[in-house]
C-alpha cells in the first residue's frame, strides 16, 4: 500500500546544531533523512519506523571532506558522487572510490551518501568492506558530546548500530598509512550497476622481504554483518604465497563465512565465491609481489657488479658506451623511477657523437639484420619493437626501405624511431614527414626516439 | 485517533522548473514526482518502479541526476528542476531529443524522458562519451523494449552533433 504524506512530518532545520536540539529535545522520535535513497524506498513501501522525519540532506557541516596530518574525515552527508570525484580518495583509498562507482546508478550515487549507507546498516552494502580494511573510524555526535568508534564495533548485528537515540554519524575518518599496499576490489552480483551484491570483497595486502607483511581481507553479504575474515588473514600473514597456501586460505574463507539463502543467492554459492574471490585476490598478489621482487633483484644484483660488468649489462638498453657507464657510476640505483630519471639525465647531457653511437646499435627499420656490433639482447629487443613492421605487407615495406635510403643520404644515419606497438604505415608516415625536418631538429626528434626505446628496453631488463 | 493516521499541516514550496519560478501547496512528504505530475501536470516524467531503480522518473535538480520518486518535496525547495518539458524550445527538439528520434532510441517512450535526461548528464560531464561511459552514464535507466543498442548510438551521435553545448 502506497504511504499517504498526509500523515508524515518532514523538517528541514539547515543546521547541524539545530537537528541535533530537534534530536535531543525527543530522543528516538524523528529520522533523519539524507539524499532519501534508502528511506524513500521504506517510506513507498510504508515500512518507515517513524512518522516524523528530520531532513540532514545538504548540511554544510555534514558534506565537507577534510584533510588534516594523516587523517581524512569525510562528512557523512557526502555522496557516492563526492567519493568518486575526490582525488585523495580515489589515490588512496581506491576501495571506497570503486565501492561508490558501483553502488546503484549514477542518479543514486548522486543522492546516496556513505553515512546513509553506513546507519543503514546493510549486510550487502558494497561501502562497508571497504571501510572494514582501511580500519576506519566514525565520528558520532549529539547535543551534548562526540565519540569515536572503530567502524569495526559499530555494526553489532543484522541493521542494528551501536548508535543511541538522538546521535548522528558526522564523519568518517580514514588514516592515511596504505601506501605500497595492493588493493583489490570485487563485486558479485546480476549486473554491474543497480544490483545488490551476492558477495562483495575488499582486499588489502602488503608485501615485502618475499612474505606478505599484513593482510586484510572483508566481505559483504555472507554474514548479518559485513565481516573481516580474521582466520584467513592469519594463515596467510607472514607466509609467501604459494599454490598451496592460496588452496589452504581458499578453504578457510568459504568456511569462515555465515550466509545465508535468500532471494538473491544461496549459501553454498556465497560461501564458494568468497573463496574464490580470496584465491583471486591472492593470485594477483602473489603476482604484484613477484614483479616488484623482480625488479628489486635485478637492481640488486646489478648494483653489486663492478663498474664494466655494470655498464655492459646495461648497454643494451642503449647502446652508448658512454651512457652505460655514466650509468654505472650512477649506482646504487634502487627503484624503476630512480633508474628512468637517471637515463633521462644522462641522455641528454651527452655529446652528439655519442648520441649516434647509440643510433648506429639499432638496425634499419625493416631491415631483420641488427648491425654485428650491437649486442644480441639489443638484436632480439629491436626484432620485438618491429614485430609490426615485420608483419606488413610487401608495398609498405618497399616504401619504407626507399623511406629509409632517403633518410640516410639526406642525414648520413640510419632513421630512428620508437617503433613499439606503430604499425608499418605509420612509421612510414613519420618518415615522411621527418624528412622535412632541418639538420638540427631533425637530430633532436632522433635523440627523443632514442630516449623513448631506451624507457621501453630498461623496463623490460628489469624484468629479466 | 492514533497518532498514525494524525493528518499535518500542507507547506507552502517554491521551485524554478523548466526555467519557471512555481509555488505550490502540498505535504513536505510528498514525491518531487508528484508534485510534478499532479501539482504541475508535467506528465512527462514518468513513474515506473517508484524504488530508484529504473531511471523513468530522472530529473536534473541544480543541474544533477535523480531520481524524483526519492525526492520528498520539502527537498526541492528552492531548487532548479529540469524536466523533458524543458528541453525543447521554440518548437525545436533538442539536439539529444533528434537524436534519439533519428537512431530509433525510442519506442514504447516510458524509458525515454529519463534516458534523456540521464544522457543530458552524461553529455554535460563527457561532451564526447565512449561507448563504456554512455554505458555506465544509462546504466540506472532500464529500458524494456530496444535492447538499449540504439539508445547508445542515439547518445553518441548527440555528443557527435554537440548536444551538450
Amino acid at each position: 500500500m502506497r504511504a499517504n504524506p498526509a500523515e508524515y512530518e518532514l523538517v528541514a532545520p539547515g543546521t547541524l546544531p539545530r537537528v541535533l536540539s530537534l534530536l535531543a529535545h525527543d530522543p528516538g522520535a524523528w529520522l533523519p533523512i539524507a539524499g532519501g535513497t534508502d528511506v524513500m524506498v521504506q517510506y513507498s513501501a510504508g515500512k518507515l519506523p517513524s512518522r516524523k522525519l528530520v531532513s540532514i540532506w545538504n548540511l554544510p557541516e555534514l558534506r565537507r571532506i577534510d584533510i588534516s596530518g594523516g587523517e581524512i574525515q569525510i562528512g557523512a552527508a557526502c555522496t557516492y558522487t563526492d567519493l568518486r570525484e575526490h582525488e585523495t580518495i580515489s589515490r588512496e583509498f581506491p576501495l571506497v572510490a570503486s565501492a561508490a562507482a558501483w553502488t546503484g546508478g549514477i542518479a543514486n550515487q548522486n543522492r546516496g551518501t556513505i553515512g546513509g549507507n553506513i546507519v543503514n546498516a546493510s549486510p550487502a552494502a558494497d561501502s562497508l568492506p571497504a571501510l572494514m580494511v582501511y580500519e576506519a573510524e566514525l565520528l558520532l555526535v549529539s547535543l551534548r558530546a562526540e565519540r569515536r568508534v572503530p567502524y569495526a564495533n559499530f555494526h553489532i548485528g543484522y541493521r542494528q548500530t551501536q548508535l543511541a537515540p538522538g546521535e548522528l554519524v558526522r564523519a568518517v575518518c580514514l588514516k592515511k598509512q596504505f601506501s605500497g599496499y595492493y588493493a583489490h576490489a570485487r563485486k558479485v552480483g546480476a549486473r554491474n550497476a543497480q544490483a545488490i551484491s551476492k558477495v562483495c570483497l575488499a582486499a588489502l595486502g602488503h608485501p615485502a622481504n618475499g612474505v606478505i607483511e599484513d593482510l586484510r581481507l572483508a566481505v559483504g553479504s555472507v554474514a548479518p554483518v559485513p565481516m573481516r575474515l580474521a582466520e584467513t588473514e592469519r594463515i596467510v600473514k607472514g607466509n609467501r604465497i604459494d599454490p598451496q597456501l592460496i588452496q589452504l586460505a581458499k578453504t578457510m574463507a568459504a568456511k569462515e563465512v555465515r550466509p545465508i539463502d535468500d532471494i538473491r543467492s544461496t549459501s553454498r554459492y556465497r560461501a564458494a565465491v568468497t573463496g574464490n574471490l580470496v584465491a583471486e585476490f591472492l593470485e594477483r598478489l602473489r603476482a604484484h609481489a613477484g614483479r616488484g621482487e623482480t625488479r628489486e633483484n635485478v637492481l640488486a644484483r646489478w648494483n653489486n657488479l663492478p663498474a664494466d660488468k655494470a655498464a655492459e649489462d646495461i648497454l643494451p638498453c642503449c647502446g652508448s658506451k658512454t651512457w652505460a657507464l655514466a650509468m654505472a657510476k650512477r649506482r646504487p640505483i634502487l627503484a624503476e623511477a630512480a633508474l628512468l630519471s637517471a637515463c633521462d639525465e644522462v641522455w641528454k647531457n651527452l655529446p652528439e657523437s655519442d648520441w649516434l653511437e647509440a643510433f648506429r646499435s639499432h638496425p634499419r627499420i625493416g631491415d631483420s639484420h641488427s648491425p654485428v656490433s650491437a649486442p644480441a639482447r639489443s638484436a632480439s629487443w629491436s626484432g620485438e619493437e618491429q614485430r609490426q613492421v615485420a608483419s606488413s605487407g610487401e608495398d609498405v615495406k618497399t616504401a619504407l626501405t626507399e623511406g629509409n635510403r632517403a633518410y640516410e643520404q639526406r642525414f648520413n644515419r640510419t632513421f630512428i624511431v620508437c617503433a613499439t606497438g606503430k604499425s608499418a604505415p605509420e612509421i612510414l608516415e613519420i618518415l615522411q614527414r621527418r624528412l622535412q625536418n632541418d639538420e638540427k631538429k631533425e637530430l633532436q626528434e632522433a635523440a627523443e626516439q632514442q630516449r623513448q626505446i631506451a624507457h621501453l628496453r630498461l623496463k623490460k631488463w628489469l624484468s629479466l | 485517533m492514533s497518532e498514525s493516521s494524525e493528518v499535518r499541516l500542507k507547506s507552502e514550496i517554491s521551485l524554478t522548473v523548466n526555467g519557471k519560478l512555481e509555488t505550490v501547496r502540498v505535504y513536505p512528504m510528498e514525491r518531487l514526482l508528484d508534485v510534478l505530475r499532479h501539482e504541475l501536470r508535467l506528465t512527462g516524467t514518468k513513474e515506473g518502479c517508484g524504488e530508484g531503480e529504473c531511471g523513468s522518473c530522472s530529473v536534473l535538480i541544480d543541474g544533477t541526476l535523480v531520481n524524483s520518486c526519492l525526492i520528498p518535496a520539502l527537498q526541492a525547495h528552492g531548487a532548479e528542476i529540469v524536466t523533458i518539458e524543458g528541453l525543447a524550445s521554440d518548437g525545436r527538439l533538442q539536439l539529444l531529443q533528434q537524436s534519439f528520434l533519428d537512431c530509433g532510441g525510442a519506442q514504447c517512450g516510458i524509458c525515454t524522458p529519463g534516458m534523456i535526461l540521464a544522457s543530458l548528464h552524461l553529455l554535460k560531464k563527457t561532451p564526447q562519451p565512449t561507448l563504456e561511459e554512455i554505458r555506465e552514464g544509462l546504466s540506472g535507466n532500464l529500458c524494456r523494449c530496444t535492447g538499449y543498442m540504439q539508445i547508445f548510438e542515439a547518445v553518441a551521435e548527440a555528443g557527435r552533433r554537440g548536444a551538450a553545448t
